[in-house]
């Protein structure tokens, strides 16, 4: 049997890591999965407004005000980015030896892409008009809502793909 | 207080609450009064949320009484199957009733919004209906003095019919387990409904809170539609996975303040809209503050969701912390 890399078992062994994994405490693992969802509303649902609106939904939102909210898609970012490193310190074999996890970052790292793509050339110039911000924003916004729905669900589908739960034997 | 008592408790509101909401409409049928129409529309629609804990909390109701053999057999099967197809009805009459209170305050203003009332006035007399039967074959369970005969699969008449479309729960249950990629897609979906609703109720929230102070309340506020589609999804897909792990999710004390959560953000939406929190920020413009009675609502709106999520999440945790009788 081909075992997995060994510093998985090493980091799984860390106190930490047991701690995070075993522990009773409603602070522990579960405290950490909550964040990862708190995240992932201030992320997602903040962008998705932005992405409706550049589809064309209310269109008496003005879009300009709404570059506030990459400030709120930035926190929901940064809370995820630390609960997800958490996440896999509590269960390092379980995510990294299935294919979909590295699915998932990928989805994430493009979905990040597009966004600071929107922030930049669609909120980029205070001066544009609302017509020209919608013309550029619209396909960026239809590759946003695709790419976190995938985001979304290879993050769900991390709890029905896995191979070990922790490392074998 | 135990499951059992919570199920006495509620179980009496969704039978009594759509007949009570469906005599309300016909008389404000009957009297053209437009106070009348929305105030039916929304004890219905209260109704639908409230027959969800009233639903969930039958199955700690059976927990407690599975070991009297004086019960038939068959007859709590009965029941539940009678509940489920009511509960979906009552469900959707909930959602028409939202439909038609936003379509006449929100689109029409004073146009004929009759289509919507037609339409929740036959759902709500289906539910009605279907409500009484579940009222009736409750009542069997714990009265046999009001029992017809002691063989449940006799039915007669009307019942006969609708049995026939009642479902068994147990397959149902075994419906819903029989794929684990179903089961992973509905938890997709409740994902996706949850981010949607959010998004769209957080930007109006912050708004009143003074973050994106810049946009006016109206146009925010008609992305409320969004966040009813994104509830939508999750109360369908919420029942749908309570029907296929009843236990599960009876016995989880997370499972139940998530619940109280739900019950006190429709509470906090009726404070809104009842109060004069609504009409002091209805026509809110650029930069202008909204009221200390609007903050606060905004903000119970935002730490209620929140907590919504927190307690969905605290579930897997805290299966098996309230006893089976």
């Amino acid at each position: 049997m081909v075992l997995p890399p060994l510093f998985l078992r090493t980091v799984e062994e860390s106190g930490f890591s047991a701690w995070l994994r075993e522990s009773e405490s409603p602070f522990a693992f579960y405290f950490v999965l909550l964040f990862h969802t708190f995240g992932l509303a201030l992320l997602v649902g903040a962008n998705a407004v932005i992405d409706l609106r550049l589809l064309g939904i209310e269109r008496e939102i003005p879009l300009m005000p709404l570059k506030r909210l990459f400030g709120i898609m930035w926190l929901g970012f940064a809370i995820n980015a630390a609960s997800g490193v958490l996440l896999l310190i509590a269960y390092p074999t379980k995510a990294l030896t299935n294919p979909v996890f590295y699915i998932k970052l990928v989805l994430i790292a493009i979905a990040v892409w597009v966004m600071t793509k929107l922030k930049t050339e669609v909120f980029g110039d205070p001066s544009s008009s609302e017509a020209t911000m919608m013309a550029r924003g619209k396909s960026l916004a239809k590759w946003s809502l695709a790419l976190w729905i995938g985001a979304i669900s290879a993050g769900r589908l991390l709890a029905y793909t896995y191979k070990y739960l922790i490392f074998p034997c | 207080m135990n499951l059992a008592h919570l199920h006495l408790l509620l179980n009496h509101i969704p039978i009594i609450g759509a007949i009570i909401g469906l005599g309300l409409l016909v008389v404000s049928l009957a009297a053209q009064s437009d106070d009348l129409k929305r105030a039916s529309l929304m004890v219905l629609a209260a109704i639908a949320l409230l027959s969800l804990p009233a639903f969930f909390s039958g199955v700690g109701a059976r927990g407690a009484i599975r070991k009297d053999t004086a019960i038939p057999a068959g007859l709590i099967e009965r029941h539940e199957g009678s509940a489920i197809l009511a509960l979906f009805f009552m469900e959707v009459t909930g959602a028409l009733a939202l439909v038609g209170l936003w379509r006449r305050d929100r689109l029409f203003k004073a146009q004929p919004w009759s289509s919507s009332l037609a339409a929740v006035l036959f759902f709500s007399v289906v539910t009605a209906g279907l409500m009484a039967r579940v009222g009736a074959t409750g009542g069997d369970i714990r009265h046999p003095e009001i029992r017809v005969g002691q063989d449940v699969s006799a039915e007669t008449g009307l019942s006969a019919i609708v049995s026939v479309f009642e479902p068994s729960p147990v397959k149902f249950t075994d419906l819903m387990l029989l794929s684990k990629w179903w089961w992973a897609f509905m938890m997709d979906m409740h994902f996706i409904g949850l981010a949607l609703l959010i998004g769209t109720v957080g930007v109006l929230d912050l708004r009143m809170l003074g973050f994106l102070k810049q946009i006016p309340v109206a146009p925010l506020h008609r992305l409320t539609p969004w966040a009813m589609a994104g509830f939508g999804v999750n109360t369908l897909t919420g029942i749908l996975a309570f029907i296929g792990m009843p236990t599960y999710y009876t016995f989880d004390a997370a499972f139940w303040l998530k619940m109280l959560a739900l019950l006190l953000l429709g509470l906090n939406a009726a404070g809104f809209y009842l109060s004069d929190a609504f009409q002091s920020v209805e026509h809110l413009g650029a930069g202008e503050d909204a009221p200390p009675l609007a903050k606060f609502f905004a903000a119970s709106s935002l730490v209620l969701w929140f907590a919504v999520i927190a307690l969905g999440r605290y579930i897997q945790s805290y299966t098996d912390t309230i006893p089976v009788q």
